[in-house]
């Protein structure tokens, strides 16, 4: 019975509760934004050339 | 399942730029005619000396400033030797290899596909500045290899 009720108050999962992610989210947004950048290098090299 | 706000954010973001990346792919292929460098067209590699318009390796006019180069690739050089063409011109190009797998690259342009025994492989390109451009072999074919070229001259 114990994990059980653990699970109806939320405090079994560390999950639940919001983690500071907000460094992740900004190098996630820099690894994008360098991946969206070098798809339109490419691409306009492509472009181009033809 | 729990997923961090944050998270939503990026992944939403990752999905839409994917979708991007798809829809300008639909657009160039369909819209603006970009394709692979092969229409499947075979050939009998063991034959090629003896089949048109192989057999006659070299520059045919289709239109006011468009040509078709039909080339051999073999160990290791190309036919024709030479090709030239006036500035502006769009060259289509028809390659087959005589031997065994050879490259087909203009430096400089779009134009880079492999040459396999068996299939001709097409591309095309306009010259639109004059000059000396170089055709190389890219793929390693043999001892020669490295001076398997030729050029095409544009003036």
């Amino acid at each position: 019975m114990q994990p059980d009720t653990e699970k109806k108050t939320g405090k079994i999962s560390p999950h639940t509760e919001e983690e500071p992610l907000k460094g992740t989210f900004a190098s996630v947004l820099m690894l994008g934004a360098f991946i969206v950048v070098c798809w339109f290098a490419v691409f306009s090299l492509f472009l181009n050339r033809a | 399942m729990q997923v961090h706000r944050y998270e939503k954010i990026w992944l939403a973001i990752g999905g839409a730029v994917l979708a991007l990346f798809i829809v300008l792919l639909a657009v160039n292929a369909f819209a603006m005619g970009m394709h692979p460098p092969s229409d499947m067209q075979m050939i009998d590699p063991q034959k090629v000396d003896q089949t048109p318009p192989f057999d006659k390796p070299g520059l045919k006019q289709i239109g006011e400033k468009e040509y078709d180069a039909f080339m051999t690739a073999y160990a290791f050089s190309y036919a024709p030797a030479v090709i030239e063409v006036p500035v502006g011109s769009k060259v289509n190009f028809h390659v087959t290899s005589k031997d065994v797998v050879h490259g087909f690259e203009i430096p400089g342009t779009n134009i880079n596909f492999m040459v396999e025994p068996g299939f001709v492989n097409s591309a095309s390109q306009v010259f639109d500045q004059p000059g000396e451009y170089l055709i190389l072999c890219n793929e390693y074919c043999g001892a020669g290899h490295h001076l398997m070229a030729t050029k095409i001259i544009v003036k």
